[in-house]
């Protein structure tokens, strides 16, 4: 058999089996290294338990704009003592403009019933109450690419003179205010995330640091007899990158069971707030975006360490 | 294969491990280096492992010349080299079969052939039976044994060793000798250093004696060396 020594242009490409070396080592040096180990991987779950909470949150309020969006509604409120020919002729108007065909009237009674069934919790408040204080009211659905047009804003405003009507109100001003904060969770999950996965990653640079030094002695050994850098540091970098990898397994895994028990525990009197931002879990997108940060911030980490380490003097 | 031209080494202003040394080593001769301690044969050997670099002069190993060598082709240099280092320098947390593995994974050598070559090794070292032992649960001379397994599993152009007989008794030099001439046999160009007197005197190879840096005496062998090879092979060890 001819010798087949690894050229220097050889070196560059990395075979399978020296790939699966890589990996038994970086196994063995975290399993040996428990402790430490233990604590990357921990930091790194929680740095993205933490930005996976605020995505999550984030992408429920999403959701519930996106829902919201899909069907405009305005509010047309009445005087409490509207009479029954002030809502007739509401009702007629109504009838008679296009954009508005689509309503339908809720008595006081409606009112205060949808109240009681949202907030079952502050049941026992309304019962204190001498009378209902809920006004009757239109609710109109209003086709969601008309609701900003300057033609509609103008009929809204002629709706808000006639006799008996109290407000109007529209869906898509406090939908453009939970956009702001949607904005603003995801902003703070990515700073907050940002800053945690960095500390991550230089808990990890030092964990790996530790353990390079802890093999010093084999690191030269190694070098004597021929191994490469690339050899050499392989082992480090796949250990980081299992470290992370293992963090964003962690991290999902608990804000999972969190999610799953929230929703087994908040009391259905809550189920407002709850429909409201724990509609589901995240999407597969962003788990995977979740796994990728966890292995980008471990590659990272264990890059910082072994690229400072030295090489043969030349 | 190995040629000193006019090589100094200095450690510092006080210290000359090596003073304008000049030598030229074959391919397939087999050499013994040979001096008192501290006379600079370990010295030497690092050089032409390029663990250190001379303070003057050239080193032509295998027609590399080492002052010139950049960072990146050291370490396939050194696949070249079969090398037994005084101190053993096993890996302590490998098995001795993951210590001869290890040089097998870093060759690119599949890994169902590494079981077969460590054990064929080890076989001609007298070791087959602690594959599976690590560095500390075996003697100095078995350790010694199997950095000899390990210098020898990639069948190298050259083999170099520092005191490889050391920890052995007379009998087992003997063998270990025999091992290192049967590689010699094959093509290998040895570069033994030792300090033993009888081992040499029973060898008749050519000899390079230093004391205090510097080469003191060259003696020739009265037999002639080995033919040189012209293609490497591997040698089936098992």
């Amino acid at each position: 058999m001819t010798r087949e020594f690894l050229s220097d242009r050889d070196e560059k490409r990395i075979p399978s089996n020296t790939l699966a070396w890589f990996f038994r080592e970086a196994l063995r040096r975290i399993w040996v290294s428990k402790r430490s180990s233990s604590v990357a991987v921990g930091m790194i779950a929680i740095s993205l338990l933490i930005v996976g909470s605020f995505l999550l949150v984030a992408e429920n309020l999403e959701r519930a704009v996106t829902r919201a969006q899909g069907r405009s509604r305005v509010n047309v409120y009445l005087v409490s003592d509207a009479t029954p020919a002030q809502i007739s002729a509401v009702d007629a108007w109504l009838q008679a403009h296009g954009d508005f065909a689509a309503h339908h009237f809720v008595s006081r009674e409606e009112a205060l019933r949808r109240f009681s069934s949202y907030f079952t919790n502050l049941n026992g408040l309304v019962g204190q109450l001498e009378g209902n204080p809920f006004p009757p009211s239109f609710d109109c659905d209003v086709s969601s690419s008309v609701v900003q047009s300057p033609a509609f804003v103008r009929e809204a405003a002629a709706l808000r003179r006639i006799s008996g009507v109290d407000d109007v109100q529209f869906d898509w001003e406090w939908v453009g205010r939970l956009q702001r904060i949607v904005q603003i969770v995801d902003l703070a999950g990515l700073i907050a995330g940002g800053i945690l996965a960095l500390a991550a990653a230089f808990t990890i640079a030092n964990v790996i640091r530790l353990t390079m030094m802890l093999h010093r002695e084999d690191i030269d050994i190694m070098r004597l007899v021929g191994a490469s850098e690339r050899i050499i540091r392989g082992p480090f970098l796949i250990e980081g990158l299992l470290q992370g990898v293992i963090g964003s397994a962690v991290a999902l895994a608990l804000l999972f069971a969190a999610f799953e028990s929230l929703q087994h525990f908040i009391p259905p009197a809550n189920s407002l707030l709850w429909s409201f931002l724990f509609t589901g879990f995240l999407s597969w997108e962003k788990i995977a975006a979740l796994a990728a940060g966890g292995m980008m911030a471990g590659f990272f980490g264990s890059w910082l360490s072994v690229r400072a380490t030295s090489e043969e003097p030349a | 294969m190995i040629h000193f031209y006019h090589v100094t080494k200095q450690f510092d202003a006080f210290s000359t491990a090596l003073h304008d040394v000049t030598f030229h080593i074959d391919k397939g001769e087999f050499v013994f280096l040979t001096g008192p301690s501290g006379a600079g044969k370990s010295t030497l050997l690092k050089l032409i492992l390029r663990q250190i670099r001379p303070t003057e002069g050239q080193i032509v190993v295998n027609g590399r010349n080492l002052n010139a060598m950049k960072r990146s082709q050291i370490p396939p240099f050194r696949r070249e080299i079969g090398m037994v280092f005084q101190d053993f320098k096993l890996i302590e947390r490998m098995t001795v079969f993951e210590n001869l593995s290890f040089i097998l994974t870093v060759l690119g050598i599949p890994p169902k052939e590494h079981k077969k070559r460590a054990y064929g090794v080890l076989r001609a070292v007298n070791l087959s039976h602690r594959m599976n032992y690590y560095p500390l649960q075996l003697s100095g001379g078995e350790q010694q044994r199997v950095a000899i397994a390990r210098a020898l599993i990639n069948d190298p152009l050259m083999l170099i060793a520092d005191e490889p007989t050391g920890n052995l008794d007379p009998d087992l030099a003997e063998e270990i000798i025999q091992i290192f001439s049967d590689a010699n046999l094959r093509g290998s160009t040895v570069l033994l250093a030792t300090h033993d007197r009888d081992l040499i005197q029973r060898s008749n190879r050519r000899v390079i004696a230093l004391d205090r840096g510097s080469i003191i005496e060259e003696k020739r062998a009265v037999t002639e060396a080995a033919p040189v090879r012209s293609d490497s092979v591997f040698v089936n060890w098992s």
